[in-house]
């Protein structure tokens, strides 16, 4: 572990121990008790039994949501720029994320049977809908083998608002108010639904994401430089290529069904990253995972913090405080891709 | 040739005015211009459709929103789409003047209607008394003014039996008065919820937010602890539906006393029911005092 990684580290840990004790109901020191309550098993006196709640079950599963949702973004976006060999490569920008909110919308309200429980059905329609669009963009863009850049963009932007009109039309059409207003909050990209039982399969696909991309790391350096040179440092090109879409459209698919499309993330934070650790993938992914995550946790303090006692999808923040500090990124920085 | 289109145009628009239109200002504040007899009225919001009938001037609606479903007399009219407004639809209808609702429709809609010389007149109720205001305001302006002044009387001497019944009693609740179960969709300042709420007998805990429409967070639901929650669910509604939501929430006062309860959707339509929906809110918080309807 390098030093940008340990000091990333211990910057998440700080967000985290910040997340969990701001806020304008439960004081700091409360929030500290009942963290320490809970760390040493019921040691002491128990906490005001509303402050525990407060911190254990709203604030606490919403950090980890951030810190799974932030970092799941992170490392796909990383990898999706890899893939494709684009910088501006991200879920959002290739349409995998409007495919998978299409499909987690189609499921929500009511078109698509459950499949096998409800806390499953959902991201299994949100991956199936993020693999559809993936796989036409790819198709489209790659023609003999060869993968045109700009027609991989313009594929991704053209799938990105057909799922989007997919999924307004669906919510629109929707006969049932309530679910409507549910969903036209949760596709602004949201973590106000998060509870301990909700982050298990983003948990999991998110850990999966990681480990699969970190076992891939030294094939994924060969294919920066180029299809052709990978092949010949003897990296199985396609079929890392097929393990990365099936893999990016899980992990967005999994985010997605627990709090809608963020927006950028994905974008930004591999491009903060490298521009500390280098282009190599056994420095990128960690640190952008954890990047990703400590983004995500201060967007989502900002979008708590702005109406107080009501919320703002934290989707509305990461565009507004993303966009300005990556175009001042875009323009101070020298930094090379692959 | 041009010239003479022109003069056509400058006698028929002097021939209208002629006629006779008379300037209004509505509950936005515009200026709208109407002709003084008006026939042909259609609504855009479905509370406007239920006041215009509680007025005595449903027989001159010519048509309602998709959304229409009260009183049983709107399933007999033609229906047009509001969220997107369908104007070819309305303009076919070939209305006197459209009645929009400041909660629901968006105020540029009525240039588009200005555009082919259609007046539109925006109703806003934010609190109880607005409701039976704009009820003589209808009465008024479509002629059935006695009808309209005696069904508003009505409801007010109904909302004024049950101050009576509601004004001493020693308890107010906290009252959470939800929209939605999973994303927690509430009223804030200035809508006519808190004052049912009051006159109920109850104190709203979401009185004072900022924002009109706000969405709560589950902190600021267990930081109120509210005695009492109730929603637009319907009746027979299990707390249990909250819980699956919201975990946390199982201390409350109103999860552990048991006080979880749903109402009739048509609370959230600013129309006469309202007034029923005061009494059934009443009736929920303090069933010993008040009993009869």
């Amino acid at each position: 572990m390098n030093r940008w990684t340990t000091a990333l580290l211990l910057l998440a840990l700080f967000s985290v121990m910040v997340s969990v004790s701001m806020g304008r109901e439960v004081s700091f020191t409360e929030a500290l008790s009942v963290l320490w309550h809970h760390a040493t098993f019921g040691y002491g006196a128990a906490p005001d039994p509303i402050a525990d709640r407060i911190v254990w079950q709203l604030r606490l599963p919403r950090a980890v949501l951030a810190l799974i949702v932030g970092g799941g973004l992170g490392i796909i976006g990383a990898a999706m720029q890899t893939l494709v060999r684009n910088p501006l490569a991200e879920p959002y920008i290739l349409g995998i994320s409007s495919g998978a909110t299409a499909g987690a919308s189609l499921f929500y309200l009511g078109f698509l049977p459950p499949l096998i429980s409800k806390a499953l059905s959902m991201p299994i329609a949100a991956f199936a809908g993020g693999l559809c669009a993936i796989l036409i963009v790819y198709s489209v863009a790659g023609s003999r083998g060869h993968l045109s850049m700009t027609r991989l963009l313009l594929a991704g932007v053209a799938v990105a608002s057909l799922m989007g009109a997919i999924a307004s039309f669906i919510t629109l059409s929707s006969p049932d108010p309530d679910k409507l207003r549910s969903v036209l909050f949760w596709l602004l990209g949201s973590l106000h639904l998060a509870t301990w039982s909700a982050l298990i399969w983003p948990a999991i696909a998110v850990l999966i994401g990681l480990v699969v991309l970190l076992v891939l790391a030294r094939p994924l350096d060969g294919m920066l430089t180029g299809d052709e040179s990978a092949h010949s440092l003897g990296v199985p090109v396609e079929s890392v290529k097929r393990i990365l879409i099936v893999l990016a459209s899980l992990v967005t698919g999994s985010i997605v069904a627990a709090s809608g499309a963020i927006g950028f993330v994905g974008l930004i934070v591999p491009h903060a990253v490298r521009s500390f650790t280098g282009v190599t993938h056994r420095r990128v992914l960690p640190a952008s995972f954890i990047a990703g995550a400590i983004f995500l946790l201060w967007a989502d303090l900002a979008a708590r913090a702005l109406l107080p006692g009501a919320q703002l999808p934290v989707g509305i923040v990461t565009a507004l405080c993303g966009v300005p500090f990556f175009l001042i990124l875009l323009r101070q920085n020298r930094h090379g891709f692959g | 040739m041009r010239q003479i289109c022109l003069l056509f145009l400058v006698i028929t628009g002097c021939s209208a005015s002629l006629e006779g239109e008379r300037t209004i200002q509505d509950d936005l504040g515009r200026t709208v211009e109407i002709p003084h007899s008006i026939e042909r009225v259609v609504p855009l919001a479905p509370n406007i459709t239920e006041l215009l009938f509680a007025s005595g001037a449903g027989s001159k609606v010519v048509g309602v929103s998709a959304y229409d479903d009260f009183p049983p007399e709107v399933d007999s009219l033609p229906q047009y789409s509001v969220i997107p407004m369908d104007f070819e639809a309305i303009v076919a209808l070939d209305p006197d003047l459209v009645f929009a609702s400041e909660q629901v429709n968006n105020p540029k809609d009525a240039d588009t209607f200005a555009a082919v010389g259609i007046p539109v007149y925006f109703i806003a109720i934010n609190t109880l008394e607005d409701l039976t205001r704009a009820m003589r305001d209808l009465g008024e302006l479509l002629g059935t003014s006695e009808t309209a002044h005696k069904r508003a009387t009505q409801l007010e001497d109904s909302l004024a039996q049950l101050a009576v019944l509601t004004a001493n009693l020693p308890e107010k609740p906290d009252v959470l008065f939800l929209v939605e179960t999973a994303t927690l969709y509430a009223f804030g300042q200035g809508s006519y919820i808190h004052d049912i709420i009051d006159i109920a007998g109850g104190h709203s805990i979401t009185k004072t937010q900022s924002i009109r429409f706000p969405i709560l967070t589950d902190e600021f639901v267990l930081a109120s602890d509210p005695d009492v929650i109730v929603g637009s669910f319907g009746p027979g509604f299990e707390k249990a539906k909250l819980l699956t939501h919201h975990p946390a929430w199982d201390i409350l006062s109103a999860i552990v006393s048991d006080q979880v309860f749903g109402l009739d959707p048509a609370i959230l339509r600013p129309s006469p029911r309202l007034v029923a929906g005061s009494w059934e809110l009443a009736r929920v918080l303090h069933p010993e005092a008040v009993t009869n309807p």
